[in-house]
């Protein structure tokens, strides 16, 4: 990893485009890692989804705002940490010395957001329940929380946290004090799941510069190593799925350490920046990351564990709570805030002496697809 | 620029589809429209019956050839409820919504609990409830909710 940059992450931006955010995000990038997208950028992944951008076959609208006219680009339909390991493979093959991960989030030109989740799921079945796509959410978190040792409380104890820490990161939007008990007492919605609980959309767009070893030796003195990356999806079946365990998480998890050696994460690893779409998710998460002690999330958060001060810090960005939920550049968004992290450079969040980080994505309502990548310095 | 207006405009995607429902969901859907009853696919190399159906195995990708009946009564799993409407606006009613297993099915059914929230709890027996004979189309919806027993 040699270079990141993002545009962001305010509610609306509507000066800016969509691509033109983009290419704000790149052009950071490319400073950052001192690349010209022209001459020494050999391949290009963007993460989008046609719906996101109310425009079909909205990839072949990617190339310029990067920089990627007349080369080799394509798109994954999916969160941008798959992007990420779409480049890492690419650079694996030998073929491509430098490949750029794009992802975005326009989300305030969605005017029927709510429509687009209903969409999402299986037309012969639970699209015709005429419900708001949230329920699922709300089944969900009941059975997490009827199976695993964690409370309600847990959950609001998340976002109390993750607003917090968003209150030290430069870009976020929903940074604040919010007490336990100002989220219990937030509006019910689909219960258990709470108003305060549900991360808020934002706009913005990020952009990651890879490169293989030896060529990122030669472009920084601090590249941050891919040491281990993962993806999975659990059955598309909500009936077959679980609902109270994130296995795709864990499965990509597995793969993810199996790749980086890494044993016994809960005590080696520095730093998390996990989905936290919704307040349930980061707990369920953390327990799928095997970053709690089995199901001992809620716990350990109460315990200090995860807190800023505490031995892992889980999201000290603040997470999509605390800055917004970025729709299919979540999951970049934390791998760039992992690399922040291990680099020093994550300013007023930042997370001492942090050397070795995970990020892992979900890719939200209703999807059961998620990624995991270990990263260090 | 700040205080001016940017330009924006509104528009839509809309486009219409119809949708297959397949080998097993044809028959999942003529069977309730019919016959009132469950049916799924029985894998005999997992010995599980998937709900519902579906012409595969998605643990051991066998194609899946034989049906069996499920029970009509099953046990509640997950509960929410929703106080929102599809668009975010407050119901009067709210909708109380289960994932409910039946016994001997890998899998289950998402559906309305036709009872106030209250009144629902997890492990609860409950009852497919069908809309009547004449209303039913083979749809999903041919299903109306469940309903204590
Ligand atoms: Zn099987």
């Amino acid at each position: 990893m040699v270079g990141i940059g993002y545009e962001g992450f305010p509610r609306e931006t509507p000066h800016y485009s969509f691509k033109e955010l983009t290419f704000e995000a790149a052009l950071k990038a490319y400073e950052d890692a001192g690349v010209d997208p022209r001459k020494d950028v050999d391949s290009f992944v963007v993460c989008e989804e046609d719906y996101w951008a109310g425009w079909s076959i909205s990839d072949e609208g990617a190339p310029d705002q990067l920089g990627g006219v007349l080369r080799p680009l394509h798109t994954v339909s999916g969160d941008g940490l798959n992007g990420v390991a779409n480049a890492f493979m690419q650079i694996k093959t030998g073929y491509f010395d430098v490949v750029v991960v794009e992802a975005h989030s326009k989300a305030s030109d969605i005017l029927t957001y709510e429509g687009i989740l209903t969409f999402a799921f299986d037309p012969l079945f639970y699209r015709l329940l005429n419900a708001h796509p949230h329920f699922l959410a709300g089944l969900e978190m009941d059975a997490f929380l009827e199976d695993h040792e964690n409370t309600e409380e847990d959950c609001a104890e998340v976002v109390r946290k993750n607003r917090e820490n968003a209150r030290h990161h430069e870009a976020a939007s929903f940074g604040g004090q919010t007490s336990v008990q100002e989220v219990m007492d937030s509006e019910v919605l689909f219960r258990p799941l709470k108003a305060a609980e549900i991360s808020p959309l934002a706009d913005g767009s990020i952009v990651l510069v890879l490169a293989s070893a030896e060529k990122a030796r030669e472009l920084t003195d601090q590249p941050i190593w891919i040491r281990g990356i993962g993806w999975s999806s659990d059955s598309p079946w909500l009936e077959t799925r679980s609902l109270a365990e994130a296995r795709y998480a864990r499965w990509a998890a597995d793969q993810a350490y199996r790749m980086a050696g890494l044993e016994r994460p809960r005590r080696r690893v520095h730093v998390a920046e996990v989905d936290d779409r919704f307040a349930y998710k980061e707990l369920q998460h953390l327990e799928a990351l095997g970053l709690a002690g089995g199901n001992r999330a809620g716990a350990l958060l109460r315990e200090g564990f995860y807190e800023m001060k505490g031995d892992l810090p889980a999201n000290p960005s603040g997470g999509s709570l605390g800055v917004g939920n970025l729709l299919e550049a979540s999951g970049l968004f934390r791998v760039m805030e992992i690399v922040r992290q291990l680099r020093g450079q994550a300013g007023e969040h930042q997370v001492e002496g942090a050397t070795l980080g995970v990020a892992q994505s979900w890719r939200g309502i209703p999807t059961a697809t998620g990624g995991v990548a270990v990263l260090e310095a | 620029m700040v205080g001016e207006e940017y330009r924006r405009w509104e528009g839509d995607m809309e486009a219409l589809y119809v949708y297959t429902a397949g080998v097993a969901g044809d028959r999942f859907f003529r069977e309730i429209r019919d016959n009132e009853r469950l049916m799924g696919t029985y894998c005999p190399e997992c010995d599980v019956t998937y709900l519902p159906p579906r012409l595969y195995c998605e643990t051991c990708f066998s194609e899946l050839n034989e049906w069996e009946e499920i029970p009509n009564k099953g046990r509640v799993d997950a509960i929410t409820v929703a106080y929102v409407d599809d668009k975010g606006e407050r119901l009067a009613r709210p909708k109380v919504l289960a994932m409910v297993r039946f016994l001997g099915a890998n899998g289950g059914l998402i559906h309305v609990v036709d009872l106030p929230e209250e009144d629902v709890y997890r492990g609860m027996e409950v009852e497919v409830v069908y809309l009547p004979r004449g209303l039913r189309k083979g749809s999903f919806l041919d299903i109306l909710h469940f309903k204590a027993i």
